[in-house]
């Protein structure tokens, strides 16, 4: 019963299974435990959001919202950025909190639209019972409440957690258009498209797949209608708009969207690689290091595959063929990043509702559920104890397989170690040079000095107060260091940085 | 009578300076293969320790020096090291990889290793690990007969200018970690026990060594 498409509108309970398993009857109830849910996500996400270090990614994004906060455009580059819907969430959030500048910016302020973004992931699992049934939802929510992946890059300053919620609510409203024919399920299915569209360059990846997985699902007997000519056309009417404003930036740079278009050479470039190539498999052991839980998904994906064969119920099917395109793209991409895994986390996790929802349906009153419901609640109190290590215990530690080239908690000595020297050297404001071939996330922590030049190696950066310099670039200004001491501040693992201070004089 | 007695006394120095000299001989210890692979590029800066040029030069040391903390006793601050053995501080072990290095908990901890008896000891040579670019801070390594170190102590290297271990303000420089090691002139200090000190690094808080190596002759 959990995928009927004939009990569209309001999924009819379970009345075999025991009160252990018992589904809320109604709409109100539904959503009353996912609203419970987004706020156990809430209260997740939001304890020590400021400790971990700046990633350099963050601290890029933290700068472009800076420059928007300063009164500067956003404007789209499709040689390094991507779309500006991030942005868009995140300076109004930091304004609220009190930020004017990029100098008042703080982790806290910036990782909030990400922390909030995914706990309302967790919500819109509310509105996908109708397509995906209440246990499938309610497990890949609790999921997405707890599981490392999750959890971790919702308090992370980057587009990814954005990204997914909004995938979510295409494919929700999407496959409600389809379903109803709702003008108003159309545009949101044009507003989610568009969100995904400003988001990443990655959603050409998820156009294809769902693309992909709509075709066989279509083609599967018994097939639906087409959807009228109006839906399609309000969803195309507000993509388009949508679109338009967010790569235009509210019409102030038409140039954003003839950019858009101008990404795709540079997305080819770095799917090759560029220093991030790994495994094909590496996405699987990155998400379920136990496999418990890719077992629990091929229940899933089992029940989901039968279901849409046999009985006609094709949600789990589209989800099923999407999953398999996503997997396979990624993988098969050499660059690939932790986050992205991010992409998978959410049908695995919702396979996973479905494989329970079977095994619910198969234990039925049967004494093994006790076992069952043992042997769930032991695997959630697994992934909650890797959710503490790896979000809270260890959040920048090289060892954390999600803290990917991450800025070490040494650089957090470097701008009170600053702020010390000036005050000894009775510098109000000091001159820093920078130099070194990628200062990120330099410019995050050196953000409250207002006098900071940055430098590529061998070029003369002039005379400074303090000095900070790659370990390479430090020969060519010689003369400039003689007479100072060096002092070593760890970047990121491999990346270290030497500020050259004056010799203070003895007290 | 005086100037004969004066030559007597310099061509006597000049002798033995030849014959101690004849005793020199390079310290050859086996390097590790080298792991990290953006090896850094040779820096010439002023109160910066360069990365070696390709090969060390020769370090003299007394004919018959020996390594001898190899497979010698390794006691430490931490009684749990978070990884590994301290064993694996004197195993002779000295490649890069996971397995070959002992890791300490955060803060200032210390490796000590018992010689067995007493030695006149002229180099150390440290490699905290050498498969990332990374520096430890605080480094000091000591010399000493008495095996808590409270009296006798014999400091032969101390990059902690800021006295954060309390142990004095050292003037030795910061270096990069490399599979070159460190080498440190003990000057023919004598003592039954070294005592290398730090307080995590660039990377994290966290303590490591791949390998100490104690070269010296036993004491007569």
């Amino acid at each position: 019963m959990q995928h009927n498409e004939a009990n569209f509108r309001r999924p009819a309970p379970e009345r075999n299974i025991s009160s252990l398993f018992r589904l809320p009857s109604s709409v109100v109830g539904r959503w009353a435990v996912f609203f419970v849910l987004a706020l156990l996500a809430l209260a997740v996400r939001l304890p020590r959001l400021g400790e971990r270090p700046m990633h350099t990614d963050e601290s890029v994004n933290a700068y472009l919202i800076g420059e928007i906060l300063g009164g500067e455009n956003y404007h789209y580059d499709p040689r390094d950025r991507h779309g500006p819907v991030l942005y868009l969430l995140a300076e109004p959030l930091a304004r609220i909190c009190g930020a004017r500048t990029f100098a008042d910016l703080t982790e806290s302020e910036l990782r909030l639209t990400p922390v909030i973004v995914g706990s309302a992931t967790v919500l819109l699992f509310g509105a996908g019972v109708e397509m995906f049934g209440f246990i499938p939802c309610f497990i890949a929510a609790l999921l997405f409440v707890i599981a490392p992946l999750p959890v971790y890059y919702s308090r992370y300053f980057i587009h990814e957690t954005v990204f997914v919620a909004v995938t979510l609510g295409l494919m929700i409203f999407g496959w409600r258009a389809l379903k109803t024919n709702s003008l108003l399920s159309a545009a949101a299915t044009g507003l989610f498209a568009a969100l995904l569209v400003g988001c990443k360059e990655t959603f050409v990846i998820h156009f294809f797949a769902l693309g992909l997985g709509m075709a066989v699902v279509w083609f599967i007997p018994p097939r639906g209608k087409w959807p009228s000519l109006k839906a399609i056309l309000v969803a195309l009417g507000v993509f388009a708009v949508t679109a338009i404003v967010l790569f235009t930036w509210f019409g102030k740079n038409w140039s954003g969207l003839a950019d858009l278009f101008r990404a795709a050479p540079n997305m080819a470039a770095r799917a090759a690689g560029e220093g991030h190539q790994k495994s094909f498999a590496y996405y699987f052991g990155l998400m379920d290091p136990t496999f418990l839980l890719f077992l629990l998904a091929a229940v899933g994906v089992y029940s989901a595959i039968r279901d849409g064969l046999s009985r006609g119920r094709k949600a789990g099917l589209l989800l099923a063929i999407y999953a398999l395109a996503i997997f396979l793209i990624y993988s098969a991409i050499p660059y690939k990043t932790p986050w992205l895994a991010l992409n998978l986390w959410l049908p695995l996790s919702l396979f996973c509702g479905m494989g329970m929802a079977r095994i619910c349906s198969l234990l039925k009153n049967s004494p093994s559920r006790w076992i069952a419901a043992l042997a769930a609640g032991f695997l959630l109190a697994l992934i909650g104890r890797q959710t503490v290590s790896v979000a809270f215990e260890h959040p920048a530690d090289q060892k954390n397989p999600l803290a990917y080239a991450h800025t070490v908690e040494d650089v957090l000595r470097l701008p009170p170690r600053l702020d010390q020297l000036a005050k000894e050297q009775n510098l109000s404001s000091p001159l820093i040079a920078v130099v070194a071939a990628d200062a990120w996330p330099l410019p995050w922590y050196l953000r409250k000095f207002k006098r900071v030049g940055f430098w590529q190696p061998g070029q003369d950066p002039g005379e400074a107060d303090f000095y900070l310099t790659s370990p390479t670039a430090a020969e060519p200004l010689g003369d400039k260091l003689k007479d100072r001491r060096p002092q070593f501040f760890g970047v990121r693992p491999e990346v270290i940085i030497i500020l050259w201070s004056r010799e203070t004089p003895a007290p | 009578m005086k100037k004969v007695a004066g030559s007597l006394f310099l061509f006597s120095l000049l002798a033995a300076g030849v014959v101690l000299a004849d005793d020199m001989v390079p310290l050859k210890t086996v390097l590790p293969k080298p792991v990290f692979v953006g090896t850094p590029v040779p820096i010439n800066v002023p109160k910066l320790e360069p990365p070696l040029k390709g090969k060390r030069p020769d370090f003299m040391v007394p004919a018959g020096t020996t390594n001898l903390a190899l497979k010698k006793i390794v006691t430490s601050s931490t009684a749990e090291p978070i990884n590994g053995t301290l064993d694996l501080v004197t195993d002779g072990d000295k490649a890069g990889d996971e397995g070959s290095y002992v890791e300490l908990k955060p803060g200032k901890q210390w490796v000590q290793i018992d010689l067995g008896q007493e030695a006149n000891i002229y180099a150390l040579f440290v490699w905290h690990f050498h498969s990332q670019e990374r520096v430890y801070f605080d480094v000091v390594a000591q010399i000493s007969d008495d095996p808590a170190f409270g009296s006798g102590v014999t400091t032969v290297y101390n990059n902690d200018a800021a006295n954060e271990l309390g142990l004095g303000a050292g003037r030795d420089l910061d270096y990069i970690e490399s599979f070159q090691g460190k080498l440190v002139d003990a000057k023919g200090v004598k003592g039954r026990y070294v005592r290398l000190y730090s307080k995590g690094n660039t990377t994290d808080k966290l303590n490591h060594y791949i390998e100490v190596e104690v070269w010296g002759k036993p004491a007569k």
